[in-house]
């Protein structure tokens, strides 16, 4: 049975209609259903996405023997969702577990600023303010799918990953990543964790979020 | 997660023109109602959304008294108002909106991007957000245990026993929700009798992973690294006692968002705005509706019906020559 209805299908390919270059979705799975519940429909959802346009390219990697590549995009657990640029550029925009539920749309939209040129969709002044950092920063953003909060903390993140090379930015759902959300305290979604050591709780805006990421970035 | 596994596309814009016959502010369903009456009028409209479109409806776990629809997921009520907006060529785009200016007879909207859209008339429906319940440990253990949407975080206590605090709508319909993951639910309210409607209070009622406790207040929130106990009073007995729980989830009403128009519009006592009863502020051509609206009843049907109220009004005051 399919994962998106024909009502979903629909407005997907109308959305993802804007596309204008090709877009690239690594997914590191396992077929090993112990390690990574969702895999099997992730792959399936991938499938459906680049059957409604052409321009979804998506490359699967097998983890269980295949380290190099995981080591080569730091990959620390699975299922991962790297998303590149049509030359293959990793601008460091990472989806750790289903991107279902509300954050289905966020990973739609990355999908469409990538295709336009990967543009943060960022005010100047928050631009910036990014150009100067220049130390590594990680952002992981907790969510669970049901959260309508989410996806714009999620969002953001990820612009912000798109506007310096040296910023990653995860969304990790919570429920696939018990473990690692207990490690974090997250109780509370979204749960933003900056370089594992600085944290917020809630979908802050973009100004504010920047503030925190420089906080760390400069501390 | 695996009960129900949804794909909610979103809206995927962030591009706006210059300038709109009609800025609304708020993705509910009072905004999106208004974005549906103003196309339909002929006019341009934009609505900015800062978070999710459908705006509360999404926490709602279902909703009953929305005619035409029995019972319909919150969610889903709100992504076919998205639908409805959109198939009559509303815009809609995610954006915080910093501040509302007046230009003569224009409104200049500027947005968190840095970007600013021009139109002859506001709508402003931005809703309330969840009142804090003031008790100390609140603060400290927020986001630690305490949680204001259970839609978003009732996960995080699967097997668990949570404390919910109020007695309204809200309470008793994400205490159904919470219910199908937690082990145990404590609800406390101040008051003897609940607010919530009836059919809510039966559900409750009926559901054996719920106890309601009457004239019961929260009177601090404790733990280490978070949440673990709640002293509660018995206000009948006057008397205190300690509860342990692993999440705190508190209900206890709302407050306007209404910051927007503190300088453009009157607010009653409790914040909310000020409104004729065409949904018109004080400045020309600039509108409140919905929840954050100085009204009896705050639902989602009054809500849409504001909107189409302010959207009408609007196209024939401000449009028709």
């Amino acid at each position: 049975m399919a994962l998106l209805d024909k009502e979903v299908s629909k407005q997907v390919k109308n959305m993802l209609g804007d596309m204008e270059r090709t877009v690239k979705v690594l997914f590191f799975k396992s077929d090993d259903e112990s390690k990574c519940e969702y895999c099997s429909t992730i792959e399936q959802l991938l499938a459906e996405l680049s059957e409604l346009n052409d321009k979804i390219s998506v490359g699967i990697i097998d983890v269980d023997g295949e380290e190099q590549e995981m080591e080569e995009y730091g990959i620390e657990m699975i299922p991962a969702l790297v998303l590149l640029t049509e030359d293959g550029k990793d601008l460091g925009v990472r989806f750790y577990g289903i991107p279902a539920g509300h954050e289905f749309s966020t990973f739609l939209q990355d999908i469409l600023v990538f295709s336009k040129g990967a543009i943060p969709q960022l005010s100047e002044e928050s631009l910036k303010k990014l150009q100067g950092v220049e130390k590594p920063v990680n952002i992981k953003v907790f969510v669970t799918v049901t959260c309508p909060y989410c996806p714009r903390a999620v969002f953001t993140a990820h612009q912000l990953a798109m506007a310096n090379d040296r910023i990653t930015a995860s969304m990790v759902e919570a429920n696939e990543f018990m473990e690692l959300s207990a490690k974090f305290g997250v109780s509370s979604v979204p749960h933003v964790v900056i370089n594992d050591e600085h944290f917020f709780v809630g979908a802050y805006p973009e100004k504010d979020f920047v503030e925190e990421v420089l906080k760390v970035a400069k501390g | 997660m695996k009960e129900r596994m949804f794909f909610d596309v979103g809206i995927g814009k962030s591009e706006i023109k210059e300038s709109y016959d009609v800025v609304i502010v708020g993705g509910g369903p009072a905004g999106l109602t208004a974005a549906i009456y103003t196309r339909q009028s002929g006019l341009s409209a934009l609505v900015v959304e800062k978070n999710l479109e459908g705006g509360y409806m999404n926490l709602t776990e279902l909703v009953e008294n929305y005619p035409g629809f029995t019972s319909i997921r919150g969610e889903e009520l709100g992504s076919k108002m998205v639908e409805h907006a959109l198939h009559f060529g509303a815009e809609l785009v995610t954006d915080n909106v910093e501040k509302i200016q007046v230009e003569g007879k224009d409104k200049l909207v500027h947005l968190s991007s840095g970007k600013t859209a021009r139109a002859r008339v506001v709508i402003v429906a931005t809703g309330s957000t969840p009142r804090k319940l003031g008790v100390p440990g609140e603060e400290q253990f927020r986001a630690r245990g305490v949680s204001y949407c259970a839609t978003c975080d009732g996960h995080f206590f699967k097997d668990g026993h949570v404390i919910v605090v109020g007695g309204g709508n809200s309470a008793f319909d994400e205490s159904l929700f919470l219910a199908k993951m937690v082990r145990k639910i404590t609800m406390v309210h101040i008051l003897e009798k609940p607010t919530a409607d009836a059919r809510l209070r039966e559900k409750v009622f009926a559901n054996e992973k719920i106890e309601y406790r009457p004239l019961t207040e929260l009177v601090r929130i404790e733990g280490n690294e978070k949440v673990e106990r709640v002293v509660l009073k018995d206000l009948k007995k006057n008397r205190e006692y300690t509860m342990d729980v692993d999440g705190v989830f508190i209900f206890v009403g709302m407050n306007p968002n209404s910051e927007l128009l503190k300088d453009l519009a009157d607010l009653d006592e409790w914040g909310y705005v000020i409104t004729d009863e065409n949904m018109e502020t004080k400045t020309p051509g600039i509108f409140a509706v919905g929840d954050v609206r100085s009204k009896g009843l705050r639902q989602i049907i009054t809500a849409a019906a504001d909107g189409a109220i302010a959207a009408s009004i609007a196209a024939r005051k401000y449009f028709e020559t």
